[in-house]
């Protein structure tokens, strides 16, 4: 027993340990992204946002939070019990667990593992059984239009998200993530991908249920959605789960595309500042377009969303895919 | 290896549980939610035995996008079980029948079980070639050379499964207003708008 | 890259590939206004398809890492099914407009279902295989349900499909345990291995059987039959004669070449199953046609029976067994193709009939017809001038050589039971009081055409049984030289 202790303990402390702190930098980083939300929307709309709990209003999310938690949660009668409450737990600890790969700084991941991209992939696949299961255990027409909206939408888009990971690997020959970080990327290799960061990043914005396509939640035609009959505790963990979510997509886009943690632009003079700085730079950067295109851009009426998605996005993806790998053939620069 | 050990009997008998509850839940959303939690538990098993590149695709493919789809269908109709499973006593003896000849038949094949004498060499003739790369790696290499022809023939499978799922469901339906950008953008004011100065009190 | 890669021996095949994908595009852009044009495409495809595969060399070769066996029996058998393919494109163009079904899909997944065929017949491993049949297979269903309005359409779709992925699973689990025996899916590999057996473990056997039973669901072999009549019945019936000319040769020939290649050392084991199958199938379908009504299903009955003869060949065991095998099915498919080119005339006020009864007095009312008719039905009765015979003497004497008596005389006294349906048509035709007679200007230029080659080649075969007969021979006896 000595011995397994001494194999396996020391490991799990440290796992445990590192684990915590990523999980309470999350939650702290999401409570800091909906006031950084109301900051920026109120300025480009001309207001202040919070300003009255704390200095600046700093102290606006923890108030929330408290108000949240301390609420009664009412599950509707007609409600499927277990499903019901299963659903935001779902979500909430499916936006957790995936990011045990992220690379944070060089060695800095929790799970350095060889396919580390179609785990994150798998996790983002499966956010969609949260939405679903709490639309259909509301027992409420409103939550269950929500929830199929939203699962359509989802497994619409990740298709073409799907597509445009197969470019990036393509580029990188890895599906390990530090290694897709740290693989050389020169100029020409850039504008191939650039128009791929672009549908990825309007892709995400889709794969999240963000405005403008925020049609699951779209409060002036179906009341706030699949979310409609939750409250309290549980509506927290879905709003929890929706911003760590925003983060999480942001943290990919960087890592495939932003190059993660190294200094911006190949700029290795600057390469003294800690890594995790750089990569928490260029996540709240991709952070400020989620916020800039809600407070930018109407919502998308259903069936252009869908165009967009199977019409533009799949065709465009996949022509992507070949044109990517029929350039990396014929320069003779396929990776690995 | 005791990590491991636990682990196995943890997927393993989730999986066997989920897989039980999945045809003896009286909800048909149950069931299907006990199936994604079996495939679940099967992509664990692979990643267990070393091979995450397969575990993941099964998370994705099945988890990710078949079960969604047959989680939509079974939530849209309305079925009860209960319904589908009155007249369903009347099989069982024939079922059980058939289920214990096959058990049988089982304990058999168990039972005087014999590999071929050569089967090791038969078996480790196409992998010698792949032993310093990764499994992601070397499922590539082989994919998509050896066994190029049975990939294409796949999918040529898939390829006919779509144009039958569109035979058999689309229909052309008439009233139907689409959208068409080029149209939309096309459209210039004078097409459709006609300025005319009206003098109070004239009407149009 | 692999050692035996040559694409050339696949050209028939690929050929269809991207002509079917290429008249997909013009369907989805030209609607199924089309259908017409797209059909006589897809005959004139597969027309060169067939000229293509008669332009290759026909010496035996396995190419694309082992997977894919070409011979003289593989092009034989393909030449088969390729007009078989094309004569059911024949009798379809015309009746999928006057069913108001003319999808622009429906030749494309005949030519779909044709390379899955194809590779069935060329499978060199179970993966090939496999694939083949799934590529066949569920092509076929799409067909069985095309009608989808119809609720037998549906129904037939949907039987056709549950029964067919159970039937596939069973297969699967066959070769499962064939490759956890052996640790190979490769059949020359596999058929090396089992030669050098002292004795044939049980797992394998019990996989051989389970392997066995997939496939003679696929050629409705009974007892593995319950789905034959009622698909025939519901399924449109261009889709029926479409099931009834042309998946049982792919199936046959794949059959024969698991049987006679990998397995051939395993003999005395399926013999058993093969002869049952084979006792079972003309039994059923001679004493269960009787009380049939419809044409199509009398037809399914009659196919099951059918293919009872064609096991036996099989049962022989020997070369001159498998090439009987061969001119047996040859005769059945053009007897097949013109017996439904005759039901798909039956219309009677722009409806599909197929009632026995709805024949009464055609010799009356359509003479030249009923002739037709009479002539196909002599024939696969097997009464002596017609082809028929022929087919069926091949396969009885191929039998007497190997001592099969009991089959053999089994197989002619259930002929003569099937001869009292087949005639009881012809009774129908020619004696009975006529009914209101067919729409007229109904029929096309197609389908004549195929009923009036069917209907020489059944007479015509007299003239000179033995060219037929020694190609079916050279065919089958490739599958007897040992695999290079």
């Amino acid at each position: 027993m000595a011995e397994l202790w001494q194999t396996y303990g020391i490991w799990t402390a440290t796992t445990l340990a590192y684990t915590l702190l990523v999980v309470v930098g999350l939650l702290l980083a999401v409570a800091y992204l909906t006031y950084a939300e109301r900051k920026v929307m109120g300025a480009m709309q001309r207001r202040q946002g919070p300003m009255t709990v704390g200095p600046f209003g700093l102290l606006q999310p923890i108030a929330d939070g408290l108000k949240l938690f301390s609420k009664e949660t009412i599950i509707p009668s007609g409600a499927n019990r277990p499903v019901f409450l299963a659903a935001p737990m779902v979500l909430f600890s499916l936006a957790l667990v995936a990011w045990v790969v992220i690379p944070f700084d060089k060695d800095w991941v929790l799970a350095n593992i060889n396919v580390g991209i179609l785990y994150l992939f798998a996790i983002s696949s499966m956010g969609v059984y949260g939405v679903i299961m709490a639309g259909w255990a509301s027992n409420s027409r409103y939550a269950f239009l929500g929830a199929l909206r939203s699962a359509s939408q989802m497994v619409s888009y990740e298709v073409s998200m799907g597509l445009i990971i197969v470019c990036v690997i393509l580029c990188s020959g890895s599906l390990n993530l530090q290694e897709i970080v740290l693989a050389p990327r020169p100029l020409w290799m850039q504008i191939l991908l650039f128009p791929m960061f672009i549908v990825f990043l309007i892709s995400i914005l889709a794969e999240t249920n963000r405005a403008p396509f925020d049609l699951p939640e779209g409060e002036s035609e179906i009341t706030g959605g699949f979310m409609v009959e939750y409250s309290a505790m549980a509506f927290a963990l879905f709003f929890l789960g929706e911003y760590a979510n925003m983060i999480l997509m942001s943290a990919i886009a960087t890592t495939l595309f932003l190059g993660g943690w190294l200094p911006p632009f190949g700029l290795s003079f600057l390469a003294f500042v800690p890594g995790i700085i750089w990569f928490a730079l260029k996540v709240c950067s991709v952070l400020f377009f989620f916020i800039w295109a809600r407070a930018t851009l109407p919502r998308f009426r259903y069936d252009q969303l869908m165009r967009l998605g199977w019409k533009i996005f799949l065709p465009l993806t996949l022509f992507w895919v070949i044109l990517t790998a029929g350039v990396l053939i014929v320069f003779d620069a396929l990776p690995g | 290896m005791i990590v491991q050990a636990l682990a196995f009997y943890l997927f393993a008998g989730i999986l066997t549980l989920s897989a039980l509850m999945v045809i003896s839940a009286r909800n048909p959303v149950h069931s299907v939610l006990f199936l994604i939690l079996a495939f679940f538990n099967a992509a664990g098993l692979f990643v267990l035995l070393g091979a995450e590149f397969v575990g993941l695709i099964l998370v994705i493919v099945y988890v990710g996008a078949v079960a969604v789809l047959f989680l939509f269908v079974v939530m849209m109709l309305d079925i009860s079980f209960s319904d589908l499973r009155k007249g369903a006593m009347q099989y069982v003896p024939i079922g059980l029948g058939i289920g214990g000849i096959l058990l049988g038949e089982l304990m058999i094949i168990y039972g005087g079980w014999k590999f071929a004498p050569n089967m090791s060499e038969n078996l480790a003739a196409p992998l010698l070639r792949f032993e310093s790369s990764s499994n992601t790696q070397s499922l590539g290499m082989i994919l998509y050379t050896d066994y190029v022809l049975a990939f294409q023939l796949a999918g040529l499978v898939l390829f006919v499964a779509m144009v039958g799922a569109i035979v058999l469901t689309h229909r052309t339906r008439a009233g139907v207003r689409r959208q068409s950008v080029a149209e939309q953008q096309k459209r210039r004011p004078e097409d459709v708008l006609e300025i005319r100065k009206i003098t109070s009190r004239t009407g149009v | 890259m692999i050692s035996d890669f040559n694409l050339v021996p696949l050209l028939p095949e690929i050929f269809m590939a991207l002509t079917g994908m290429g008249l997909l595009i013009v369907g989805v852009s030209q609607g199924n206004r089309a259908t017409p044009v797209i059909c006589a495409a897809a005959g004139a495809a597969l027309s060169i398809a067939a000229l293509v595969l008669l332009s290759l060399g026909w010496d035996a070769q396995t190419v694309m890492n082992g997977m894919f066996r070409f011979d003289e029996f593989a092009g034989f058998m393909k030449l088969l099914v390729l007009i078989g393919l094309i004569a059911s494109l024949a009798l379809s163009s015309r009746y999928l407009t006057q069913e108001d079904m003319a999808r622009f899909e429906y030749p494309i997944l005949i030519i779909f279902a044709g390379i899955g065929m194809m590779m069935m017949i060329s499978a060199n491993n179970f993966l090939t295989l496999y694939m083949g049949l799934e590529l066949q297979s569920l092509s076929l269903y799409v067909l069985a349900a095309f009608q989808r309005y119809s609720v037998r359409s549906a129904e037939a779709g949907i039987k056709y499909f549950i029964l067919g992925a159970l039937s596939s699973g069973m297969l699967l689990f066959g070769i499962s345990l064939i490759y956890g025996f052996s640790g190979t899916l490769d059949f020359t590999v596999l058929g090396k291995t089992i030669i050098g057996l002292e004795q044939i473990p049980i797992g394998l056997t019990i996989g051989l059987v389970f392997l066995l039973a997939g496939i003679a669901f696929k050629i409705s072999a009974a007892p593995f039959h319950m789905w034959t009549p009622d698909v025939y019945h519901g399924a449109p019936t261009s889709v029926t004669a479409l099931f009834a000319i042309v998946p049982k040769v792919a199936a046959f020939a794949l059959l024969m070449r698991l049987l006679f290649q990998p397995f051939a050392d395993m003999q005395e084991d399926w013999f058993q199953i093969i002869y049952f199958l084979s006792v079972f199938s003309m039994v059923i379908g001679a004493f269960a046609a009787i009380a049939q009504e419809n044409l199509k299903r009398l037809m399914a009955y009659s196919s099951i029976g059918n293919m009872g003869y064609a096991l036996i060949g099989i049962a022989a065991g020997t070369a001159q067994g498998a090439g009987a095998v061969v001119l047996y099915l040859m005769i059945y498919i053009v007897m097949t193709a013109g017996v439904f080119a005759v039901i798909l005339h039956m219309r009677r006020q722009g409806l599909a009939v197929a009632k026995i009864d709805n024949l009464a007095g055609l010799s009356k009312t359509e003479p030249a017809l009923a002739y037709g008719m009479l002539i196909l039905m002599f024939s696969m009765s097997g009464i002596p001038p017609a082809a028929g015979f022929f087919g069926k003497l091949a396969i009885f004497n191929a039998a007497m050589n190997e001592g099969l008596y009991v089959l053999a005389v089994l197989g002619v006294v259930t002929s003569v039971v099937a001869a009292f349906y087949y005639l009881r048509i012809v009774k129908v035709m020619f004696f009975d009081e006529p009914a209101d007679s067919f729409d007229k200007n109904e029929g096309s230029f197609a389908r004549r055409v195929v009923l009036i080659v069917s209907v020489l080649f059944v007479i015509g075969f007299i003239i000179k049984p033995s060219i037929l007969y020694e190609c079916a021979m050279h065919a089958a006896s490739a599958l007897f030289t040992v695999a290079g």
